[in-house]
């Protein structure tokens, strides 16, 4: 129940963190938070060609009633400096899952760096509770980045890919 | 026999699959919410492309509408599915040799009596369309399923009664609009509930396969967004996605 109360600490954490990292020259970081019962914070922090955040927090009970308007800006993992949420081309995770970047193990996937796509389009897919979700371009151009991996965790508000 | 209100029946001699025939419908401008019954389906599908062979006698069928929600809001449909079929399979068998294992699949003597599985798409913040595919071994048990942990399993074969498809997802149908009946007048803590009373393996040590690694821990609960929570040794863990085993 990381509540608001919690969060900016939560992403002050996480960038340090993420400092952390870049000092030591590290690739990867774990670490859990105990804030009291039943909650805590799980942070995985690590570092490719581009530093990646990957936050996962238990259920933020208070967030219920309207999870429409919770801005993606909200998201941990957009915390980053590079912050690829922001750019005008990203296309963002619409929801807590998994990411598959093909229909099924094996496949080709939908698209890759370089194709070009159309409105509509199935870009790749977030699943939660069995329950796949198809992403749809939401306008024509071209995949220039892709910012997960197939099989990823994903966070609300995560950037997924850039399409200008 | 009794068919609710509000939503329209298909059904096809033989389809490629109701998910795909679901999904070309809501794309061509689908407006009620429509149960597609197939007797037969030439390519059957479940999860991350597993192929789902739906023997004779057995229930293949898909519920295709568009829910004013968004993806996550989508996503607890699993819930409502597992509990309609639940409850429309307890008609036939003894309720206590039913259980559920998250988020959706139905066990009977802890064997696998049905699949479900859901599809969505949307490009804003709701979902354009959701499908819930259900496919229930109502008399025959597939052949060359490789799923070890939980074989499959039939409904006549477990001592239930024969029933047909068309009476069966009549039965499904209704029950089915009934969870969602309780979700509009209660919210999602009373379908929940319903799953939880039900739920196979509480307070049990479990293995959620996620795409990336095994999670073994208590199955605590199911929280308030239907994630699956384990208490590991490091502390609680909220899980979106996996496959469960026992």
């Amino acid at each position: 129940m990381s509540d608001k109360k919690n969060h900016d600490g939560d992403v002050g954490f996480i960038k340090a963190l993420a400092e952390l990292l870049r000092e030591n020259d590290l690739t990867e970081l774990e670490v859990m938070r105990e804030y009291g019962d039943n909650d805590s914070l799980n942070v995985r922090v690590s570092r490719q060609t581009q530093v990646i955040s990957q936050v996962s927090v238990p259920a933020p009970a208070a967030a219920a009633p309207a999870p429409v308007a919770a801005a993606p800006a909200l998201a941990p993992a957009a915390s980053e400096s590079a912050d690829p949420a922001s750019h005008p081309g990203a296309v963002t995770s619409p929801m807590v899952g998994t990411v598959y970047l093909a229909a099924e193990p094996g496949a080709a996937p939908f698209v890759s760096v370089g194709s070009k796509v159309n409105e509509g389009d199935t870009l790749l897919i977030v699943e939660a509770m069995k329950t796949m979700n198809q992403i749809p371009a939401p306008r024509g151009g071209t995949v220039k980045r892709l910012l997960v991996e197939d099989g990823a965790p994903v966070e609300f508000g995560a950037p997924l890919m850039i399409i200008e | 026999m009794f068919w609710p209100a509000g939503y329209e029946r298909v059904t096809l001699d033989e389809t490629d699959s109701t998910m795909a025939e679901a999904r070309r419908r809501a794309e061509a401008g689908l407006e009620r919410p429509t149960w597609i019954m197939a007797r037969r389906q030439t390519a059957g599908r479940g999860r991350r492309g597993r192929s789902w062979v739906a023997g004779h006698g057995n229930l293949a069928a898909t519920l295709v509408f568009r829910p004013y929600c968004t993806p996550a809001e989508g996503a607890r449909r699993s819930f409502l599915a597992a509990n309609a079929l639940f409850e429309a399979l307890a008609i036939y068998v003894e309720r206590s040799c039913l259980s559920l294992k998250w988020p959706n699949d139905v066990l009977l003597n802890d064997g696998k009596v049905a699949g479900i599985l859901l599809e969505s798409s949307g490009s804003g913040p709701f979902l354009d369309w959701l499908s819930i595919g259900i496919g229930v071994n109502l008399k025959a048990v597939p052949e060359g399923i490789n799923d070890a942990a939980f074989g499959p399993v039939s409904l006549l074969g477990e001592g239930g009664e024969e029933v047909s498809a068309d009476t069966f997802l009549s039965v499904l149908a209704s029950s089915y609009a009934t969870q969602e009946a309780k979700l509009e007048k209660f919210g999602f803590a009373r379908i929940r509930e319903d799953w939880l009373r039900h739920a196979a393996r509480l307070g049990d040590v479990i293995t959620a396969r996620t795409s990336k690694d095994d999670i073994r821990g208590v199955f605590d609960t199911v929280d308030e967004d239907g994630n699956l929570v384990l208490i590991t040794g490091t502390g609680p863990k909220t899980i979106p996605a996996a496959d469960i085993y026992f």
